[in-house]
């Protein structure tokens, strides 16, 4: 711990300098008796202070969470020589808060476990992270563990356990100061919503699954009828059939296949309001598409185009979920001048016959630009249009209103533009549930002929 | 406990001092009269905005108003004449207080809450330390009125003490914020 004085020693000794050689230079022993408290409180502090032997650990009870959750960060502290006042300050990371006070914020108060007495924290403001501090007294060889409840606001991957310790001497003439440097990290998961209907593809995988494929062949769906061949199986024969037109018939059929779906993440930009920003929205939709189209034994993957491209080919399962949840905890806005003029994704990180479900706000030029470069090279597209507009707030006069306007038209024509070429653009407002957007794109889809059925 | 209560006890602190700070600065203008005591006036008047400024807003104003407040009790003293104070261990324990409910309210942190514990632990500490500021100045003052075989030998404790002073004035004055073993 790094010992620092404070001003009360150069003041109370400066004060008792000066009074006890004007009272040698006055003759006046009260000069001298006024004098001597101060003195001897320095020279008390300055025999007696020993650096506190502080033993310090910072644990979190959980690595994951949802949006929602609490989480409780546990400080165990262990002084091996008495503390008179030990400040405690935990720094909070922006998307992590306290509880939500009642009258008097008593429910801020963190539980005890360890050691005699109880203690609360309170937050504090400090730029954009908060910190949770208390002053806390502990007895030589007293271990004492600090609860702080902590509740998770937003999604993101945290590192917990900056932790900042003061401590103070018996007569407040020296303080030690130590930074924990213990972060433990810990991942927060959007909450998923449930979707009951999502975006088709239009061509299937060979290998099986959920979809109903267009082609022909051993399945549950009826699709047609044909005269029997040799190495048909007996039970495909359709008696009813047969007994009509004179001649073996058989059941033809639509295997359920799986599909490939890749979800297409445009974090170039993100429009913050007062009630989220287009990167929550995109995130949060990004994991519950995953985990509905996981359900039914879909392959998914990931593609986030923003600062820099990450992918992840497709996968199903568990694994292939917690796997891209972790790659969607790692999203941010990333300034680089290094992908300045990236407009077009590699071809390797797309498989063939995937649907592509881009979640954008269709701000960055980049990011526009790509999708346009994927209608062109021929893949099924279905754009969520993850609007601004009700994140950037009201401008004010009517020039902002004005600009607001031309703002909108402006994409309205580039929706206008993606449907000419073949994409199902729908605009998501925050007003909205996701389902409902996904059955806009669908019913957009199955207008333009793109949705099979 | 919410942070505006906190505040309210840093506040309760800083005028605390403040009061006794005024005890301090006024109770001098008791005892001198005429010209004197308009002077003093000034002086307490300063004393009590340096004093009230420390505890309140600037804690780097701590030693010029505890030399401000010596500097009224030295003029009432000399005023007095030749008799000893009988207040001095008053007043002795009056800027010890002062000056340590002035660090009391620097400490106060509004974003930083207290268990009640440490609390305790400090308002004791006031007290004893106030109760044996009193006492200490009360010693002095007893052993200052013994007769200790003349001026010489109470010129020689003077000069022990001064040197004493300092040599801790030295010992303050060189760099003492170490980078302690983890």
């Amino acid at each position: 711990m790094t010992r620092r004085p404070t001003g009360k020693i150069a003041a109370y000794t400066g004060v008792a300098a000066l009074a006890l050689l004007a009272g040698l230079a006055l003759g006046r022993p009260e000069l001298v008796a006024v004098a001597a408290p101060l003195a001897v409180l320095v020279v008390a502090g300055l025999t007696g202070t020993r650096d506190p032997q502080l033993d310090a650990r910072v644990s979190v009870d959980r690595e994951r969470a949802l949006v929602g959750d609490e989480v409780t960060v546990e400080l165990a502290l262990r002084a091996a020589t008495r503390i008179e006042r030990l400040e405690v300050l935990l720094v909070v990371p922006p998307g992590m808060d306290g509880q939500d006070g009642g009258p008097g914020g008593s429910s801020l108060a963190p539980r005890r476990i360890g050691g005699p007495g109880g203690s609360s924290l309170a937050p504090r403001r400090a730029g954009a992270s908060r910190a949770w501090a208390v002053a806390v007294t502990l007895g030589a060889g007293e271990e004492r563990t600090l609860a702080i409840p902590l509740t998770c606001r937003r999604w993101g991957a945290y590192w917990l356990g900056d932790v900042h310790l003061r401590a103070h001497d018996r007569f407040r003439l020296f303080s030690w100061e130590r930074r924990l440097e213990q972060p433990v990290p810990l991942k927060v998961f959007p909450l998923p919503e449930t979707l009951r209907t999502l975006v088709r593809p239009r061509q299937t995988q060979v290998s099986t699954g959920s979809h109903v494929a267009a082609q022909r062949g051993d399945g549950i769906e009826f699709a047609d009828l044909r005269p029997f061949l040799p190495g048909d199986r007996p039970r495909s024969i359709n008696w009813r059939a047969t007994a009509r037109r004179g001649g073996l018939m058989v059941n033809q059929r639509h295997p359920e296949r799986a599909t490939e779906v890749v979800l297409f993440l445009d974090s170039f930009q993100d429009v913050r309001g007062a009630a989220g920003s287009t990167l929550d929205q995109a995130v949060a939709a990004a994991a519950s598409l995953a985990a509905a189209y996981l359900r039914q034994r879909d392959r998914v993957g990931l593609v986030s185009f923003g600062g820099f491209v990450q992918w992840l080919q497709p996968g199903s399962g568990q694994a292939a979920l917690y796997r891209l949840l972790d790659t969607l905890m790692e999203t941010q806005v990333f300034a680089t001048a290094a992908w300045k003029g990236i407009r077009h994704l590699p071809p390797r990180t797309l498989p063939a016959k995937a649907l592509i479900v881009a979640l954008t706000p269709l701000v960055d030029e980049r990011g526009v630009a790509a999708l346009f470069d994927l209608l062109a090279r021929g893949y099924d597209l279905a754009v969520v249009d993850i609007s601004p507009l009700t994140h950037a707030g009201r401008a004010g006069g009517d020039w902002g209103g004005l600009a607001r306007r031309l703002w909108a038209l402006e994409r309205e024509t580039l929706r206008h533009r993606y449907q000419r070429l073949g994409a199902a653009v729908v605009e998501w407002t925050d007003a909205v549930h996701l389902q409902q957007v996904l059955l806009e794109v669908e019913a957009c889809r199955r207008r333009a002929g793109l949705a099979p059925g | 406990m919410p942070a505006p209560r906190r505040a309210r006890a840093r506040l309760a602190c800083g005028l605390a001092a403040t009061a006794v700070a005024a005890a301090l600065a006024l109770a001098p203008l008791t005892r001198v009269e005429g010209a004197t005591r308009e002077a003093l006036a000034w002086l307490a008047g300063a004393a009590l905005l340096l004093a009230a400024g420390a505890a309140l807003r600037a804690p780097s104003l701590l030693a010029p108003a505890l030399l401000a407040l010596l500097a009224e009790y030295t003029v009432v003293l000399l005023q007095g004449g030749d008799r000893v104070d009988a207040a001095a261990p008053l007043v002795a324990a009056g800027l010890l207080l002062y000056a340590e409910l002035c660090s009391w309210a620097r400490e106060a942190n509004p974003r930083v809450h207290d268990e009640r514990r440490t609390l305790a632990t400090r308002a004791i500490g006031l007290a004893a330390s106030t109760l044996a500021a009193l006492a200490l100045s009360a010693l002095i003052l007893l052993a200052a009125a013994l007769p200790a075989g003349g001026g010489l030998a109470r010129l020689t404790v003077g000069v022990v003490a001064a040197t004493g002073i300092i040599t801790l004035v030295a010992l303050v004055a060189r760099p003492i914020a170490t980078r302690a073993r983890r």
